[in-house]
């Protein structure tokens, strides 16, 4: 990673209570442009906590996130997600009641009048383009299904095509291989890496060691709402305290 | 016989309006309104005020009550959308009880007490419509328009959006979606629709007072939607043949006394939505689901 | 003069309509259901005391006693038979509010059917006004009132912070999910609460029927009233909704020194309105816009 990467996502000193809980710490951190992170930490410790602050679910106590050197102070939810922030949730959080297909279209749909610009043409290239993401992510057959009569894997990718309909140019993923059955995995983590090398920003909370070895570029350590390490994964998981913390919480 | 079917067709039709017109927020956008009977009353009494004061025509008429209905919907979405869920039904409410309020009381305008009489015959294209065929075909007319927008919508990108947002509004903000907006458009499309079979009332009954559009009527409206189905085509429309039939069928009970059927028709209905809600929150048609918030 | 009494009108009401409203929040609070059949509470424990007070004759302790015991048990079976069925399947918001609607329709129409839709009033030598002052009235019952709200408060706040029961309450309202932590059933805290909350409309179901008197529609307008004072004093805040709850019963008998009567329903929800848009947190509630 040369000097000259741009920081896309610049998070500084941000921090934030609930009543009398401290559950993030004056965290500091960047994000940069290609850079694949993995946030990862014990149970509790606030990963999920830090992406609703990001995404301006929650609003910090102290501190500012700057997407590309502006100040996301202030910004709804839903603005931030338009500037290229994007996200997937542990529960999921799929459109039960759609179908596969109309979960990718809806999201591509950005505009909230009762239609959408650009005509015919746009319409086609809206379809195609939702049709192109359900055959990367092995669900083009089940278009017409229902989001609710999903297999458990199934609903895993479909909320990865959610995510890829977006334009985002930042993903951050909470869990968002956990409890997948190996075939599937190794599909997962494949369309992750294309979509790293395509220069999008992965930030992933991940309990899984295996993501952490082979694709992450990154380690970001959160341990009780405070960042304690942050590094290349082989440095920063060649101190053994860290080591412990990560390994004694997932022993086996 | 054939006259008294009639009039329960137009009325039906009528009421159908009103009950896909909830649907369309309630079903779809899971938004909770109890001021339903409210725009119906603007409605009406806009369609009476136009056809009494400047013209009878009918696209005259519906457009002016229309676009009253949607401001005063716009007045009550813009604030209360922004916050939790409760907040909208509260405020609904207070709407709802205020606008029956103004009604009664505001004489020179809505008659107060005594309401509107003379309503002349809708014009439709200058002939003036006062023969009930015409008018239960201008009425159908209408359901089927009001049919075919908020089918529309439902299949267009704006219902996915209502959907999505139905499903999981977090997940849906986190996409992009601006909840509010949509939220506040479908409530305006919804209040707007609703005037329309306000327009149609004042013009059939010729006659309308503030007794039709009361906190119970907005109550009855809410039970039609879910008893038949929130959230389908064909729901509303059952919800709203079952209730408005069910007066003439319990008269047909010689054993329950005549004074009494008002209440034993709300009880039948509370207790409707009760049971529903235990086994079957789609309504009738609806079946299990009623769909998820988080 | 005028005005000192609808003054002293004003603070009798409030005092009754903010022991509803504590109720209902107090419900809402801890349970996250909107318990619109509060008002269906309201509406049988007036009239059980009046069944057995004003028309059977019983002495007034076994009246209050049903009444309170009718209450309570209204609340929990309603929880119990329709709110828990209702949570195990799917438990929305709406699906549960829609529920308690139907219930609060059926009790007020088996009531009007059994009573008649008129007022009817629980006389008693307690609402015979005295002259205070040249022109100004105040029946004892008004004082009872202010009693009645401020012992049932201090009572409540002894038992949410001293037992149990009552910080397990306070802590299901802060975070449901910690009290499951700590080995406690929420189901069942949830039936203490309906309970609680259910025994708060007593007083002013009775006190309400031995003034202005009974119908079966009042329900309906203490349900309103309740939700109103919630959100005026600050969803999830008691203290807030007994300030709301006061703050209407004022403003509702205050809008009478310059308007008609039949406005001053009208004048809640202009209050509830104006919060809504300008404070919508309340006094003392925390903001949640998402």
């Amino acid at each position: 990673m040369s000097a000259a990467v741009p920081v896309l996502l610049d998070i500084r000193g941000v921090s934030r209570r609930f009543g009398g809980l401290l559950a993030i710490n004056e965290v500091t951190m960047a994000l940069e442009a290609g850079v694949i992170t993995t946030l990862v930490g014990p149970n509790g410790a606030g990963k999920t906590t830090l992406f609703n602050l990001i995404t301006g679910y929650l609003a910090p106590d102290a501190g500012e996130v700057l997407w590309k050197g502006r100040s996301l102070r202030g910004m709804p939810h839903w603005a931030i997600a338009r500037l290229g922030i994007a996200r997937t949730f542990q529960d999921l959080r799929l459109f039960t009641h759609m179908s596969v297909e109309d979960n990718v279209l809806t999201v591509m749909e950005r505009s909230s009048w009762l239609w959408q610009p650009g005509g015919r043409r746009a319409e086609r290239a809206k379809r195609a383009r939702a049709a192109a993401i359900l055959e990367m992510t092995g669900l083009s057959d089940k278009a017409r299904v229902r989001a609710i009569d999903l297999a458990y894997a199934e609903r895993k990718f479909l909320s990865l095509a959610r995510i890829m309909a977006t334009d985002a140019e930042l993903w951050l993923l909470d869990e968002p291989a956990s409890g997948l059955d190996l075939p599937s995995y190794e599909r997962f983590l494949e369309l992750l890496r294309s979509k790293a090398r395509e220069g999008i920003t992965v930030c992933i909370i991940e309990h899984n060691f295996d993501i952490v070895q082979r694709i992450s570029d990154r380690i970001v350590f959160l341990d009780q709402g405070r960042l304690i390490a942050d590094g290349e994964p082989k440095a920063v998981l060649a101190d053994p305290h860290l080591a412990n913390l990560y390994f004694g919480e997932h022993a086996a | 016989m054939i006259a008294y079917a009639m009039n329960l067709a137009t009325l039906i039709a009528i009421n159908a309006i009103l009950a896909i017109t909830l649907n369309f927020i309630m079903g779809y956008a899971g938004i909770f309104s109890l001021a339903h009977a409210l725009f119906f009353g603007v409605g009406a009494y806009t369609a009476a005020w136009i056809a009494m004061h400047v013209s009878a025509d009918f696209f005259l008429t519906v457009s002016g009550a229309a676009l009253l209905a949607s401001l005063l919907s716009l007045a009550l979405a813009l604030p209360a959308l922004r916050v939790r869920e409760v907040y909208f039904v509260a405020a609904s409410l207070g709407l709802q009880v205020l606008g029956s309020t103004v009604f009664a009381e505001w004489k020179s305008v809505t008659g107060g007490i005594g309401g509107v009489i003379g309503i002349p015959p809708a014009e439709l294209f200058g002939i003036p419509l006062s023969d009930p065929h015409a008018f239960l075909a201008l009425a159908l007319a209408c359901l089927t328009f009001v049919i075919a927008v908020t089918y529309g919508l439902v299949r267009s990108s704006f219902g996915r959006s209502l959907t999505a947002i139905r499903d999981s509004e977090s997940a849906a903000a986190a996409y992009g979606k601006n909840v509010a907006l949509i939220k506040t458009l479908a409530v305006v499309v919804s209040s707007a629709l609703c005037a329309v079979a306000g327009a149609l009332y004042a013009f059939y009954l010729s006659f309308i007072n503030v007794e039709s559009f009361v906190l119970d009527t907005s109550i009855l409206l809410m039970a039609m939607v879910i008893i038949g189905g929130t959230g389908t085509v064909l729901g509303p429309i059952i919800g709203t043949v079952l209730l408005l039939l069910l007066p003439a069928g319990l008269s047909y009970l010689s054993f329950l006394p005549h004074t009494e059927i008002g209440s034993i028709q709300q009880m039948i209905y509370g207790l409707a939505m009760v049971v529903l809600m235990i086994f079957r929150p789609g309504g009738l048609v609806g079946g299990r689901s009623l769909g998820e918030r988080k | 003069m005028l005005f000192l009494q609808l003054l002293v009108n004003g603070i009798q009401v409030g005092a009754l309509y903010a022991l509803t409203a504590v109720g209902f929040s107090l419900i809402f609070g801890s349970t996250r259901i909107f318990h619109v059949a509060h008002g269906a509470t309201f509406t049988l424990a007036g009239y059980v005391f009046y069944e057995l007070y004003s028309v059977a004759g019983e002495p007034w302790i076994a009246a209050l006693a049903a009444a309170t015991a009718g209450a309570g048990i209204f609340g929990v079976l309603v929880d119990r038979l329709v709110y828990a069925p209702i949570q195990r399947h799917e438990g929305s918001f709406f699906t549960v509010f829609v529920a308690s609607f139907g219930i609060s329709i059926v009790v007020q129409n088996l009531v009007g059917t059994a009573f008649g839709r008129g007022f009817v009033s629980i006389s008693s030598p307690l609402s015979r006004s005295v002259e205070l002052a040249p022109g100004l009235y105040a029946p004892p019952t008004a004082a009872i009132s202010v009693l009645a709200a401020v012992v049932c408060f201090v009572g409540l706040h002894f038992f949410l912070t001293r037992t149990h029961i009552g910080m397990a309450l306070r802590a299901l309202s802060e975070n449901p999910d910690l009290v499951r932590v700590f080995g406690l059933d929420p189901r069942r805290l949830s039936s203490y609460a309906f309970a609680l909350g259910s025994l708060l409309v007593v007083p002013g179901a009775l006190l309400t029927g031995a003034t202005a008197g009974l119908s079966p529609a009042l329900g309906n307008h203490v349900m309103l009233i309740s939700l109103a004072a919630t959100i005026v004093g600050g969803v999830g805040s008691l203290r807030g909704a007994a300030c709301g709850g006061l703050l209407l019963g004022l403003a509702e008998n205050l809008a009478l020194w310059h308007l008609d009567p039949q406005w001053s329903e009208a004048v809640t929800f202009v209050v509830l309105f104006l919060f809504i848009i300008f404070r919508p947190a309340g006094f003392f509630g925390r903001v949640a816009t998402q």
